[in-house]
């Protein structure tokens, strides 16, 4: 009896012990995704926001049809990098403050796709040109002013010549934050002047000069300035110029 | 041994004819014929609906949901007609609404599919008054989930399972128009079979046509201000309604509300021309009067077994119940000054410098001595009297000169603290009283705040009056012991609902009606009864905003003004990294009088409304269940 007890209770501890033996052995994901999302005519990169700025799509076909959508999102200097991502077969396009690599019309039918499919492994590198809504340029640098204010001189020019996407322009700021993350997401609104109605709307073309709001900016310190602009179009994403540093003495 | 084969015989004889029923149900599960059979299981399966209906109540937070008890980051504070210690920045709803809607749509369609199977044990005038209300309830639910996420799938009878495939039931998203039209249809049912009247809290046919008008807006505002896209593969647009549509919307909305006309009215019980004191008297008593011809939907509560914390968790800190709750909702600067009645500067802001001096009071209540009395009813002001004290707001005692007038602690704009030279102020409700010149003491601070070190005060300088209880006990003042009616619906809203479909139709150049001449007459009798200033003549409302300023006046911290400026998508112009303004009233121990100083929200809370909220996120559970269901842009 005490031996059948025994041996039943060690074949139970055996099975226990070697059942369990299922280690998650999958290699952990390795694989770097990178590029840069740049304008088609000048080449240089489309600047954005983090948050609600550009975001590059990948849609993973290895295993179904229609999977659910994997989304990185962009550097506010419009570059992205994942270095943890399995390998496998992507559709990647972007989506942000250009003219939408995919479009569809109003009958539901894709009628531009410019999406790449790419293998993804190792370090992969996918690059995309697109077509901006607008372009922003500084004219200059900004200039602080005797009375402590700061002065920024910009041009807008339209980024495509596709009238679908040539809507008004809604609205444009010089955007002013103590840190050089600036733009619509972050930025001081206490110094920040915007333009908006029939001043942001003309505005095409046109060499703007805006100064700050709100009196003198404090000194001994420095700001960062950048314009943005927006059409409304979609989420109504922004448009912007690089970063500028100023310092205020 | 014959005796045995008897035996066997009779046990297999009872045993057999005994155990006949087996396929019978438990009896603790209610069936059908319980239900259905009689008048009293109807209402209790209505009961039930409307208990799930959503609707944005006292027990709803956009961060914690609906039918929620602990709602201490209240739904008014992300609108910018408040201010709260525990909500600081602009959110959307985070508790994503779908599966539980479907769930009462699936409980309506239900209701109507198993109805005309009993309806020989009623009149058919019951039943088609009871398929009316469930297809309200159905209505009033898909009209929560378009104002979320635009189009959703549309399930218009019980879906069987395992009778219909899986793949059968991933029922895709339909277009946001075809589910706004499907609203009306129902609503149009419903309005058609109920009744003139029905149980308090439950619908009549008025109450479907409110509905009706409420959800036209709607679609209205989405046809003319939306400017977001996403269409499926099959050209159903999921976001956004063709702009063409908008006249048709409104034209539904205006006439919806037309059918309210003279079945309901504005309640003026107390209310007397020209007495400021019984138009605020009046406009208190609305939110309490069960008899009040204004109410078209309501939910009542009642204590014990069903109960909210509105009073617990919004009374002035000075009247604090046991649970040590108090002032979470903290009307803002900006929502006072659209009131009239309080000196303003040219551009609309308060006035209380004259000549860059601070200009000085006797008492807090002074400077409001004016005030449209709808603004003392929804909030309190400092020194105002609620539950029979005077509610004390006082940031702190100004000790400097005042020879010469004083001049603004801060600079405009200024977020900063108050510089702390000349100045007392206290950080907690234990204060140390300060000896004025006069030789008597004061706290530094009021009873009610502001206090520096924690948030337990009125942040803004305001408190919330609105729909709360005038006379109950500070010993009552407890977490799920107020039971006070929510107006869902108040025939002000029908009202401002056909103004602003008759001025949106006006601009649409719509003239087969005079429909400035009617927004003139509604708005008209909606500031009459507010004791506000009357509108002088029908091009005064050439400008929306007029319309919606006044919803937004008439209608705040009744949970819609954010809905609203969602549907008109303005929001995310309105909080741009924006700060809310707060007034903070201070004593000038020199002067012996008060003075006030409108800053910028001190705590410094930014919103900012990202575009993206216009149409809700899909819960990512809801597509790993139904791979057909398109996310909504950006996320």
């Amino acid at each position: 009896m005490k031996k059948i007890f025994y041996s039943i209770a060690l074949s139970v501890l055996v099975a226990a012990g070697s059942s369990c033996k299922k280690v998650d052995n999958y290699a952990a994901p390795d694989v770097t995704l990178k590029g840069v999302v740049s304008d088609a005519v000048t080449g240089k990169s489309i600047q954005t926001e983090q948050g609600s700025g550009t975001r590059i799509k990948l849609l993973e076909i290895s295993w179904s049809s229609n999977p659910t959508p994997f989304y990185i999102s962009s550097y506010q200097d419009g570059t992205y990098n994942n270095t943890k991502l399995f390998a496998g077969k992507n559709v990647i396009s972007a989506e942000g403050p250009f003219v939408p690599m995919v479009q569809v019309d109003n009958n539901g039918k894709t009628i531009v796709d410019k999406s790449q499919t790419v293998d993804v492994k190792d370090v992969t590198t996918v690059n995309f040109s697109v077509e901006p809504f607008l372009r922003i340029d500084f004219v200059g640098d900004p200039v602080v002013n005797a009375d402590g204010t700061i002065t920024t001189s910009f041009k807008i020019t339209r980024g495509t010549s596709d009238p679908n996407f040539q809507q008004d322009i809604s609205d444009i700021a010089v955007f002013i934050n103590s840190n050089k993350y600036v733009g619509n997401n972050n930025y001081d609104n206490r110094y920040t002047p915007k333009l908006s109605g029939s001043d942001a709307s003309t505005s095409v073309g046109k060499t703007l000069s805006v100064t700050t709001i709100g009196g003198p900016l404090p000194g001994k310190r420095q700001y960062f300035v950048r314009v943005g602009a927006r059409v409304s179009y979609g989420l109504n994403y922004y448009n912007y110029t690089d970063v500028k540093t100023v310092t205020v003495p | 041994m014959k005796k045995y084969t008897y035996i066997i015989f009779a046990v297999l004889l009872c045993w057999t004819s005994a155990c006949k029923k087996l396929d019978t149900l438990p009896p603790s599960i209610v069936k059908d014929d319980d239900v259905f059979s009689n008048s009293a299981g109807i209402q209790a399966y209505m009961a039930r609906m409307y208990a799930e209906l959503p609707i944005e109540d006292f027990r709803y937070s956009p961060t914690r949901g609906l039918n929620f008890f602990w709602i201490i980051s209240p739904f008014s504070c992300i609108s910018g007609e408040g201010l709260s210690r525990d909500q600081n920045s602009a959110t959307q709803e985070t508790f994503g609404y779908w599966g539980d809607a479907y769930t009462l749509i699936r409980d309506a369609n239900y209701f109507a599919e198993t109805l005309p199977k009993y309806s020989s044990n009623f009149t058919p005038a019951q039943v088609s008054a009871w398929l009316g209300e469930a297809r309200f309830l159905r209505a009033a639910t898909y009209f929560a989930l378009v104002k979320r996420y635009g189009g959703v799938p549309i399930v218009d009878k019980v879906l069987q399972y395992p009778a219909q495939s899986i793949d059968e039931l991933k029922i895709p998203r339909s277009s946001e128009e075809k589910v706004y039209d499907f609203i009306s249809t129902d609503l149009d049912y419903a309005y058609a079979n109920l009744g003139e009247s029905n149980q308090v809290g439950r619908a009549n046919k008025y109450v479907a046509a409110g509905f009706k008008s409420r959800a036209m807006l709607y679609a209205g505002s989405i046809a003319k201000y939306n400017s977001i896209n996403l269409t499926d593969a099959s050209g159903n647009r999921l976001c956004g309604i063709p702009a063409a549509k908008a006249v048709t919307y409104f034209k539904a909305a205006y006439d919806a509300a037309a059918l309210l006309d003279g079945k309901y009215s504005l309640y003026k019980k107390a209310w007397a021309a020209g007495d400021k004191n019984a138009q605020y008297q009046n406009y208190v008593n609305l939110f309490f009067d069960a008899t009040s011809p204004e109410n078209v939907f309501v939910r009542q509560y009642h204590y014990p077994e069903s109960v909210h914390g509105y009073d617990a968790y919004n009374v002035p800190r000075q009247l604090m119940g046991a649970n040590g709750y108090s002032s979470e909702i903290n009307p803002t600067l900006n929502f006072v000054e659209m009131f009239d009645g309080i000196p303003k500067n040219a551009d609309g802001t308060i006035k209380t410098t004259t000549g860059g001096k601070y200009d000085l009071y006797t008492n807090t209540m002074d400077l409001f001595a004016n005030a449209e009395p709808r603004l003392r009813a929804t909030v309190i002001l400092p020194g105002d009297v609620f539950k029979g004290v005077s509610i004390e707001i006082r940031r702190g005692i100004y000790t400097g000169s005042s020879t010469g007038g004083i001049s603004p602690l801060l600079p405009a704009g200024s977020t900063a603290h108050y510089p702390t030279d000349h100045m007392v102020q206290s950080s907690n409700a234990s204060q140390t009283p300060y000896t004025l010149p006069n030789g008597t003491t004061m706290n530094p601070a009021g009873l009610s705040g502001y206090f520096t070190g924690d948030g337990t005060c009125s942040v803004s300088g305001f408190s919330i009056r609105k729909n709360l209880v005038p006379d109950k006990p500070t010993s009552e003042v407890l977490e799920n012991r107020s039971d006070q009616t929510w107006l869902e619906m108040r025939y002000a809203e029908v009202l401002l609902n056909r103004a602003e479909a008759a001025v949106e139709l006006n601009a649409l150049g719509q003239n087969d009606k005079s429909y400035l001449q009617d927004a003139f007459t509604a708005i008209n009798q909606i500031r009459e009864r507010a004791g506000a200033n009357l509108l002088l003549s029908p091009t005064d409302l050439s400008d929306i905003n007029v319309v919606r300023t006044e919803r937004k006046k008439e209608l705040g911290f009744e949970n819609k003004t954010w809905w609203d400026l969602r549907r008109w998508r303005v929001i995310d112009k309105e909080q741009n990294s924006t700060i809310y303004r707060t007034l903070m009233p201070f004593y000038s121990a020199n002067d012996g009088k008060y003075f006030f100083d409108a800053r910028l929200d001190e705590r410094n809370s930014r919103y900012t409304f990202d575009v993206r909220w216009y149409y809700e996120q899909i819960p990512q559970g809801e597509i790993q269940k139904s791979q057909n269901l398109i996310q909504n842009p950006g996320y």
